[in-house]
């Protein structure tokens, strides 16, 4: 199984019901593995903040919200997370893709990479970084189950390596 | 131009159990708790532009449920994408209205960029089939019944009045409370 495959598998395990996704070159890969399941539903969306509203959405109405988006997208989230997540407790999954970091030297992306796992401790956000030596589709559910027993929200960073 | 709590009166009178309301924050949110809505209620108190996407992901979710969504121009006007986000995703079950007076009322009333945006036409451009408008009772009763019968996503643009005079109550239910009450 691709590190791809598990993910996927990891949130069909969880029992994720919508995706709600803005893709870059890694998300918009593991976006069309979501298309493939069955028992993901995904939702395209203009804007980061959109997918998190879209994802509450979700588990308010019963069913389980993840947010797939870049570490540029998850630092435009500041204001919903606090306003919305936080405020009101709810839980939201998110699967982000870690651009930028010593496996992404690319120099566009370098900044985001310097400063996203840093806002993430600033902002209190639960977070971890994918192991693929480990079973990705374990941390995925265990992400998902995290968020719903905690009601707030946990970020899967993930890095183009992990998907194959 | 009519006052908010009249159409928000007749809305409210429109309403069943079958639906949901998702309130954007500001003067709707703060009135809909002194109010009998017959459906559950989800109102925001921060999070400008969140209250359509968060009706959207709950119309997926659950279809069987018509969720109408109450945002302002000074949100929409900070997150237009979201027309275009709604548009693609197509759910029959959501209509949003939008509540239109030029001002950031929640926070004292300030005026949004001084042009005139034809909400219908952009909401239109966006996707959107179904775009109606409103300025009074008997027009938001029309164009609300038509809206939830369209059988796709649906836009009524409902102009209200501004009165910085207005006794709006204050913000009195917790976000807690909000969402453990919320059960759809």
């Amino acid at each position: 199984m691709t590190g791809l495959e598990q993910i996927v598998a990891g949130l069909e395990a969880g029992q994720v019901s919508i995706v709600a996704s803005v893709p870059d070159t890694w998300i918009g890969r593991l976006m069309a593995g979501v298309r493939r399941s069955s028992r993901l539903r995904a939702v395209d969306v203009a804007r980061e903040e959109e997918a998190v509203a879209v994802a509450c959405g979700a588990n308010l109405a019963g069913g389980r919200g993840a947010v797939l988006i870049q570490n540029a997208g998850l630092l435009n989230c500041g204001g919903i997370l606090a306003g919305l997540v936080e405020l009101y407790r709810l839980p939201c999954f998110f699967i982000v893709s870690l651009r930028g970091d010593h496996r992404d030297p690319v120099y566009y992306h370098a900044p985001k990479g310097r400063v996203t796992e840093e806002t993430l401790r600033a902002w209190r956000l639960p977070h971890a970084r994918a192991d693929r030596r480990g079973d990705l589709a374990a941390q995925v559910k265990q992400g998902v189950e995290f968020c719903v027993e905690s009601r707030g929200p946990f970020v899967l960073l993930i890095s183009g390596e992990d998907l194959g | 131009m009519t006052a908010r709590k009249p159409l928000l009166d007749a809305l409210v009178a429109m309403l069943t159990p079958r639906d949901a309301l998702v309130s954007c924050l500001g003067a709707n949110a703060r009135y809909l708790p002194h109010m009998t809505v017959p459906c559950p209620v989800f109102a925001l108190c921060d999070s400008m532009s969140a209250a359509i996407p968060l009706a959207l992901g709950m119309a997926l979710q659950r279809p069987d449920r018509h969720v109408v969504a109450l945002e302002g121009d000074g949100s929409l006007l900070m997150s237009p994408n979201v027309l275009a986000t709604v548009a693609a995703a197509a759910p029959p079950n959501l209509t949003m209205l939008l509540w239109v007076n030029g001002r950031y009322e929640s926070s004292g009333g300030q005026a949004l960029p001084a042009v005139t945006v034809d909400w219908a036409a952009l909401a239109r451009a966006a996707g959107i089939g179904h775009v109606a408008a409103a300025g009074d009772v008997a027009g938001l009763r029309e164009a609300f019944t038509r809206a939830r019968a369209a059988g796709a996503p649906a836009l009524v643009v409902v102009e209200v009045a501004f009165d910085p005079a207005e006794a709006i109550p204050p913000y009195s239910e917790r976000p807690d409370e909000i969402r453990a009450r919320f059960q759809l």
